[in-house]
């Protein structure tokens, strides 16, 4: 299919941004694209990857956090005049942030670029990449929808993308939220573009320094893979369908049990002669209670290193004993396809884990 | 392990135990007063700990004679049925000097004062003529367990009436009190295992030993992170061991490690009806001779345990060793 539409993402150098800005060129040569660009190296390397479909993109220096985009007011006018369609995948995803940091990116940046988008003068559409997480502390069946916020959040990073999705919902654009679910790799080799808490998490039990986890062997948790992801937004951005959804992108019911996920790890670490020697023990999967008894423990302990890992890991650990099991009704029906089997990937992303020493031996070639 | 039996024998017993503390007296307040603690007081009582007995005039051997001397006065055994005594605890020469002098016996290793084996003198002073001696060492708080576990074996494959499995631990004086958040107390235990028992019959035994773990200065974070799925692990194996289900289990023995692991680990352990044994834990805290026979005892003493109750006994070592042995009441 051709258009002459085009398309203003932001985030477009980031794992979902650069993923869909991709797709989108790829689906469709006639289309054209101005991203927004805060680093201007990273933007490069991001360019430099596209190759020849970067032809087709404009990019402009601006920032989401600064009103107005920090655009100069001829570019801005250009924007509005020309844009059909938003895709906002900027964000701060750090889980440690203060809630007052993460509202600066995340609620803040979304609320400037609606701003924008509300001046556009064709606009289509209105995307926002939000996160499954938006769910917080609620547990169960989660439903693609606002589901309030009264179970509250784990990290701030969920609450101000949660705030940033109320904001759109008010804001008379014709919106479309998709919320992935932890990326973990790009697709079925495993291999894993951007590090994130899953992989920081699974490197501390690897190298033996945590040895339990809250939760239930039989809770589900739910991972996702960007190649997904970042087709389901390219495909979601102008369905007409979409307008006015909010879409999970997600494993969904498919979603392995932490009992699996976990024994896979170990399985696959356990394959290295060197590691097994070790005589590691498997992570206890107990009660959030038991759990955070040692948390407490190690905290009041005053051990630096150990203290670090735990504080790493407690922005994102909750989560393991909030059993939730995202709704993906509305993603598939709107994309004819059901999401991945996470069985599929998770093995290979772990191997891709050891062989690239999570991300030290990338960084190292880099 | 289960402990097999052989050829329709009763199954080997603890027929007695006994123990010594020193008697100089510190609570966490004063130990961390005097810079021997590396947290302050209040983390330690937060922990459980309060007094910690400290050895100023007695040596390692002193403790040791006394705890076996009780044992065998309060038993009431013909010390010549007595076949075996495995000693435990602080090697050689070392075992002979005060807390004061503890250093400078330690150079004594490299002379032939090596020789000077606090076991075969305990076989002389106890007088044990048909006994013979060896001793265990690098097994850390779970060389008690060891002992008595061998102990046990060679009662059965060598046809042993009485093995006196006898530890004595203690630290010098300068060295500090706290082990990875845990007050050490210097103690020395005797334990007599009997080839022919009706009551506290030794049903199995597990030990898991991770070499990896050895160098326990640099390895801390692991140990403490591998303490607990470890422990988890072999308690389980013991009473599985024992062909028992966790919900037969009456009793926990701890070693006196802080009450917080305590709380952590039976979290995770899961016995529904098991009972933990904690009150020394205040009183003495932690001692690397034989936390686990001397609560045991103390539960005996007050009643806690009733014949035939199922009770498993547990210590980590480090090195790293972890042990469990099940016992019947």
């Amino acid at each position: 299919m051709t258009s002459k539409r085009k398309v203003f993402i932001t985030g477009a150098s980031g794992l979902v941004g650069e993923e869909v800005l991709r797709r989108m060129l790829v689906d469709d040569p006639a289309l054209e694209a101005f991203v927004l660009v805060r680093n201007e190296i990273r933007w490069l390397l991001a360019s430099k990857r596209l190759g020849a479909l970067a032809r087709r993109v404009v990019p402009l220096q601006g920032d989401t956090t600064l009103p107005g985009l920090g655009l100069e007011s001829q570019v801005r006018q250009r924007v509005e005049r020309e844009t059909s369609a938003v895709v906002h995948a900027a964000a701060d995803t750090s889980f440690s942030r203060s809630l007052d940091q993460a509202r600066f990116v995340n609620t803040l940046g979304t609320y400037h670029v609606a701003e924008i988008a509300s001046e556009c003068l064709c606009l289509d559409r209105f995307m926002l990449v939000s996160t499954a997480f938006v769910a917080g502390r609620a547990t169960g069946n989660i439903l693609e929808r606002d589901n309030g916020g009264d179970a509250g959040w784990v990290n701030s990073y969920e609450q101000s993308k949660y705030e940033a999705e109320r904001n759109v919902r008010a804001s008379g654009l014709p919106w479309t939220i998709v919320r992935p679910s932890t990326i973990v790799c790009r697709g079925p080799s495993g291999d894993i573009p951007q590090i994130n808490a899953v992989h920081r998490a699974l490197r501390v039990y690897h190298r033996g320094l945590a040895a339990m986890m809250p939760g239930d062997r039989a809770y589900h948790f739910d991972v996702i893979t960007s190649s997904y992801v970042a087709d389901a937004i390219a495909r979601l951005t102008f369905n007409q369908r979409a307008l006015h959804q909010t879409v999970h992108l997600c494993s969904g019911r498919r979603a392995l049990t932490l009992g699996e996920l976990v024994d896979t790890a170990y399985d696959v670490w356990a394959e290295n002669p060197e590691w097994r020697k070790r005589g590691v023990e498997r992570a206890i999967i107990t009660d959030a209670a038991t759990y955070a008894l040692f948390e407490r423990a190690v905290m009041e302990t005053g051990d630096v290193r150990l203290r670090a890992v735990l504080s790493s890991l407690a922005h994102f650990i909750p989560h393991l004993a909030l059993p939730k099991v995202f709704d993906t009704s509305v993603a598939e029906a709107l994309l004819d396809a059901s999401p991945p089997e996470p069985g599929t990937y998770w093995m290979p992303m772990l191997r891709c884990l050891l062989a690239n020493n999570w991300g030290q031996t990338q960084e190292a070639a880099a | 392990m289960p402990f097999a039996k052989l050829n329709g024998q009763s199954t080997p017993a603890i027929a007695a135990i006994n123990y010594a503390f020193p008697e100089g007296l510190r609570t966490v307040g004063e130990l961390a007063d005097e810079r021997l603690l590396k947290s302050s007081a209040e983390t330690m009582e937060s922990f459980g700990f309060g007094n910690v007995h400290v050895a100023l005039t007695e040596t390692p051997y002193d403790l040791a004679v006394i705890a076996a001397k009780k044992l065998l006065e309060e038993s009431r055994i013909d010390p010549a049925s007595v076949g075996l005594l495995i000693y435990g605890g602080t090697p050689g020469s070392m075992a002979f000097a005060p807390s004061e002098g503890a250093e400078s016996a330690a150079a004594g290793l490299c002379t032939m004062s090596r020789f000077k084996y606090p076991s075969t003198r305990l076989q002389y002073d106890l007088d044990l003529p048909n006994a013979s001696t060896f001793a265990l060492d690098q097994l850390a708080c779970t060389t008690l367990l060891a002992a008595v576990r061998i102990a046990r074996s060679l009662c059965l494959t060598e046809g042993i009436e009485r093995a006196l499995c006898v530890s004595s631990e203690f630290f010098p004086a300068n060295a500090g009190r706290e082990a990875i958040f845990n007050c050490t107390s210097d103690a020395a235990c005797a334990v007599l295992v009997e080839r022919n028992g009706l009551r506290n019959r030794l049903v199995s035994a597990t030990t898991v030993t991770k070499g990896y773990y050895w160098d326990v200065d640099s390895l801390r974070d692991e140990i403490v992170a591998s303490y607990f799925p470890t422990a988890r692990h072999v308690l389980h194996r013991t009473i599985a061991d024992a062909g028992w289900e966790p919900s037969d289990v009456d009793w926990v023995i701890p070693h006196n490690v802080s009450m917080r692991s305590w709380e952590i680990l039976s979290g995770l352990v899961r016995l529904p009806r098991a009972r933990l044994f904690t009150q020394n834990i205040v009183r003495h805290g932690h001692t690397l001779a034989g936390d686990n026979f001397i609560n045991y005892r103390d539960a005996l003493d007050g009643g806690c345990i009733e014949p035939g109750q199922r009770v498993v006994l547990f210590s980590y070592g480090f090195g790293a060793h972890w042990t469990g042995i099940a016992v019947e009441a």
